[in-house]
This record gives structure tokens, sequence and C-alpha cells, in this order.
């Protein structure tokens, strides 16, 4: 519409955020504050951006409704990728509803796809799933159907649909090359290195080896007795014993699975599911009374005899045992899995996707930064975690480019 | 004031590798308009490219019977329309601000979007000799016959307006359908409107009312 905003937007479009820059930098109407806010998310300056595109929306007027809805869709976005999960959605919803009024689909879907990212970073899949299925697929432009498949393979993933995920993710791949923005491109190399890098362990026999996804999900039709520690269940094919509110008859039982077909000390049970390092005999006692409560659990899986040295497992109608195991086994390791995902988290977002105290999480981030594990930085309610980066679902910026044109 | 839907009576584009519509002019022969970093001479019979010029293009343009004149960043070029050569520059009133273009009277008339204002200026040294306020954010600029017309568009909705060039005041409205913007706007003359289409990369043709 006016001609320094035109020049401004065409350079950011040609990837020139300086340039764009150097044309709006001294103005303060409200297309300049958007095209500032965006160039300065290009240039990685979150916090900026986030300030001048949220000036932006305000100084666009009354009349302006698509303009100030799209700078709301960039500013959840940057909240989004700044791992901000408390980003208030309804304004989002109402943003997305205006552009959905006024026909800007493209950035409406887009809109759309933030939420459902938002959402399956919380874990709650069934709501990101049905997000997702609420959007309009074409006509998107090539950018907007890279994020959305890739969302959705995000969402197959988690559900351990691998078939799904890598569907997706051909077609996230396709249209990546017609969208030709290097950065989504990397995001999608990244999604399939996850499907192609072990997600757990085996271990059978007092053997183990890593597992890939695909064979994970092969397992759910194994005929072995399966004991889960990451659901914390033991299961053979359709029938499932869940132990994850009884902590201790589950590390009895996985000590026990992992020696199958040998038995197991009651020294090492004891050490394993009571921290005792200098049992007495009121461990003793209590090691009894714990492999009577397991033997009653397991009774449709299998049987806990006694022997000489302590206990053993035999499995029902199977002649394996395995159990699967997460490939790095240390304390905190869901605090870890999510800051895997290469991204800056608050510690406050962190409790959010755990579901549990911000001052456990704080415990926790304390103890993993003295072991080097993870890193922060910022002060204050500023203050980020990160861990070293591991490929993730989707987290990169892709702002609306039409949001620039009026 | 006289109100009535606009009757579009022709569209051109889009065309190839034309993302967006800045700035619209007639030349007597060809329709030209602003594409960011070209203008574009359309044959309004066939609706097809017939000349490219290569030239920053990122808001009005206009036409005196020789020259083009093309609004880029901050600054309006005025360009050879034989040889497409940029003879010289002048700053812009709006420093960047500026959306329309038009000829009329040996002065360059500019629309400013967002002070919703129409600057005449002169076209030698750029000089603002007056200056119209509208109410509405002013898109395409055009004379005809002695009537000054803008462009508007604000939240996806746009009309033409003739405005009393001594008040503002706005004489006649011509309504676009919803959601079709107006970016750049001239007259072939007779009686039709050339309209850009905005970031649809199209060029509408507007039947312009008959004065009884």
């Amino acid at each position: 519409m006016e001609s320094l905003i035109t020049a401004a937007a065409r350079a950011l479009e040609a990837g020139d955020p300086l340039g764009a820059l150097n044309r709006v930098a001294l103005r303060n109407d409200a297309p300049s504050l958007a095209l500032r806010g965006i160039a300065m998310a290009q240039l990685g300056d979150l916090a900026k951006a986030k300030s001048l595109l949220r000036s932006a929306a305000r100084a666009f007027g009354p009349r302006e409704a698509v303009a100030r809805a799209r700078c709301i869709v960039a500013e959840a976005e940057i909240a989004l990728v700044s791992r901000d999960l408390s980003w208030p959605v309804k304004a989002l919803a109402a943003a997305r509803a205006t552009l959905d009024k006024h026909g800007d689909l493209a950035n409406a879907a887009h809109a759309g796809h933030i939420e459902a990212r938002r959402l399956l970073l919380l874990g709650r899949l069934d709501e990101a799933e049905h997000a997702l299925a609420g959007l309009i697929t074409s006509p998107l432009p090539a950018a907007s159907q890279v994020v959305r498949e890739l969302v959705g393979a995000g969402i197959a993933i988690r559900r351990l649909r691998t078939k799904d995920a890598r569907a997706a993710l051909d077609r996230a791949a396709h249209a990546v090359r017609l969208a030709g923005i290097p950065a989504l491109a990397a995001e999608v190399e990244g999604a399939n290195l996850v499907l192609d890098t072990p997600a757990a362990r085996l271990i059978a026999r007092g053997r183990e080896h890593p597992l890939l996804l695909g064979e994970i999900e092969a397992l759910a039709t194994s005929k072995a007795l399966v004991v889960d520690t990451f659901h914390h269940t033991i299961r053979r094919q359709g029938v499932v014993v869940s132990l994850g509110t009884r902590p201790v008859l589950f590390a009895l039982a996985r000590q026990l699975a992992q020696a199958w077909p040998a038995d197991v000390s009651r020294e090492a049970l004891m050490a394993a599911a009571f921290h005792a390092r200098h049992a007495d005999e009121s461990h003793r006692a209590r090691l009894r009374v714990e492999i009577g409560r397991l033997r009653a659990k397991l009774r449709p899986l299998a049987d806990v005899n006694a022997t000489k040295q302590g206990f053993a497992l035999t499995p029902r109608k199977t002649r394996e045992v395995l159990v699967l195991a997460r490939p790095v086994e240390e304390k905190h390791a869901t605090v870890l899995a999510l800051l895997c995902d290469g991204e800056p988290w608050s510690s406050s977002a962190l409790a959010l996707a755990l579901r549990t105290s911000a001052r456990t999480v704080q415990r926790a981030l304390d103890e993993l930064a003295r072991s080097n594990k993870v890193q922060s930085f910022g002060h204050g309610r500023a203050r980020r975690w990160m861990a070293p980066p591991v490929p993730g679902f989707p987290t990169g910026l892709l702002l609306p480019t039409p949001l620039l044109k009026t | 004031m006289k109100r009535s839907a606009a009757e579009i009576v022709r569209e051109y584009g889009p065309f190839a590798g034309v993302e967006a519509v800045h700035g619209v002019t007639y030349d007597g022969r060809h329709v030209w308009f602003a594409s960011g970093d070209k203008l574009n001479a359309v044959d309004p019979d066939d609706g097809k490219i017939a000349r490219s010029i290569d030239v920053a293009a990122h808001a009005g343009t206009a036409f005196d019977g020789r020259h083009l004149f093309q609004i880029a960043e901050d600054r309006i070029q005025k360009i050879d329309a034989a040889t497409g050569k940029v003879l010289g520059t002048i700053p812009s009133p709006g420093g960047g601000g500026d959306s329309g273009l038009a000829w009329a009277e040996g002065s360059l008339w500019v629309g400013q979007y967002r002070e919703r204002k129409i600057h005449q200026v002169d076209p030698e040294t750029g000089k603002v000799l007056r200056t119209i306020e509208s109410k509405r954010f002013v898109t395409g600029v055009t004379w005809v016959d002695g009537e000054l017309w803008h462009g508007t568009w604000e939240n996806e909705e746009s009309d033409l307006r003739r405005i009393d060039p001594e008040t503002g005041k706005v004489l006649e409205q011509l309504d676009l359908p919803a959601g079709t913007g107006v970016s750049g706007l001239e007259s072939d003359g007779g009686d039709r409107f050339f309209c850009g289409g905005g970031d649809r990369g199209n060029v509408r043709a507007v039947r312009r009312p008959r004065r009884s």
C-alpha cells in the first residue's frame, strides 16, 4: 500500500531483514512496527520482536482488524518458539476467527497450526489432533503444508504410529521442496532423524540393544511378556497390568524380567526396590510382603517363584521376556526429554508440560545444571533452559508473510 | 452523496511472476502497472503484458504524456516511457508513506495512505503545493474531466470515491465487493477506471458512471 512498506516487505520476503529495517527503522506507524517486529524475530531477538508486534497490534486502528489479527498470530508464534506456553490462547482463537471471516485463509490456518503445535508440546495429543483436523488443508501455501505435516508427524510419533509419521514426513518433504525455505527443510530432515534414531533399549536375557520407533511399535503385536518402563506396565498382547501407582512393585518386576530366565538375589531386589544398601531383617520382611503383592498382580501374566538365592519370574503362555527401557536412564529423564527439543524453555513451561510443580522442576534443573546436562540463559522470569539440540517436532519460526500486505 | 456498487467490467491477470500490483496508469494504449521491481504495460484488448521496464516500483504510477512517474521507497522517479531510462527523482511528500500517484494540470497528485491525504506536488522540485484531506486511507488517485477520484482500502473494504478537490468532501462513491482491494487507480479518459488489485496481483476495469 505504502511505498516504503512495500519496499521493506519485499526485502523481508527476500530474506534481507536488515534491508527491511533500514527502510522502516525510524518509523513508528503500525505497519512499520509490524515489519520491524518480524525483522527482529528473523534476526533472533524474540523479546524485542514480541514487544514491537504488540505495539503494532495496538497501533492498527479499529478498521484494520485483519492487520491486527496477523500481528497477534505472529506474536503467538514467537511465544510458542520461546516456549512461553502460558500465552493467552483466547486471543489467538479470536484472531483466527477474524482472519477466517475476512477470507485470509492461509493466515487463519497458520494460526490453527500454532495452536496445534502448542497442544502437541503440552502432550495434549487428542486436542492437537482435533485442532488439526478442523483446519482447511488446501489451498495452502507450501510452507503451511509443511508445518501441518510436521505437526501430524509429531502426533503420530508420540502415538507410536510410525507408518503415519513416515507418510506425513514424506508429504512434508515434498511440500518443503516447493516452499524452498532452508530452515523448514532442516526441520523436516530433523524430524526424519527422529524415526531413524534409537528411541528405546530392549533388554532380553541379560543383553540389550537399541530400538527404533518402528521396532517399538512392532512390539505391540509381539507374543512376549513386555515390561514397559515408559508406561510402567507389564503386558502380553492384550493383557496389561499397570503398575503406574506402584513403583516398588514395578521395580521388582523389572529386576526379575531383566534377569530372566535366571533368578535375582534378595539383596539385589532390596537394593533396587527399597534403595537399601545394608539390608536388615525388616527389609527382608518387607520384601516378602511386596513379592506377595506382585505375585497377586502378575497372576494373569506370570508367576514369581522363590529360589535358593531369591526369586525368579516364570511367564505364562510365552517363552520370551523383554524389558523396554529409555535409551538413557537417569534421574529427571522427563525434564531432559522435553529440553531435548533444542529450544529454550522456561521452568514454568516445563512444569506446565510435566504437570508438576515449578519447585520440583526447579530442583531437577538445578541438579541437571550441576552435572552440565542443561544450560540456562537470562535472569529472573526471562530465564530459559536448554539441552544440547536433538531433533524434535516443529519448533522453527515461520511468521506469516502476508502479514506485511494490507 | 451518490453511492452505488462498482460495476467491474473486466479483470486482467493474474500475471506470471506478479505477486502484487502497487500502482496503475494508462498511456492511451497500454495499462501500466507497478509490481515491485518492474513496470508492466498491458494491452487492455488482449490482456497480455506487452512490455516491461526493470525499475523499483513500490507504489503509485502516473503518466504525463511522455514520462512515467513511479514511486519507489521515499522518492518519485521520472522515467522516459520510450527508453525506460530514469531521468531524475524528486522526494515524495509522504516520505515513504506514499501510495497513489496521478498526473493532472501540470502537477503530480500523491495519495498518502495512512495520513488520509492527497498532496499536489510540483513535478520538477517535489514541493507540496497544497494538501487535500480525505476520510479514509488513500490508495490510488486519478483526475478525469475535472473530477478528482481516489481509491480507499481499509480492513478488506474498498471503494472509489469522487471528492471535492477544495474541501475533500465525498461527492460520489462506488463500493467494490467485500475483500476486493484497490491499489492504484487510473481513468482511461472515457468510461473506464483501471484499478490495481493489491496482493491479488490483478487489474480490474470498473465502469465510470455517466454524467446526465
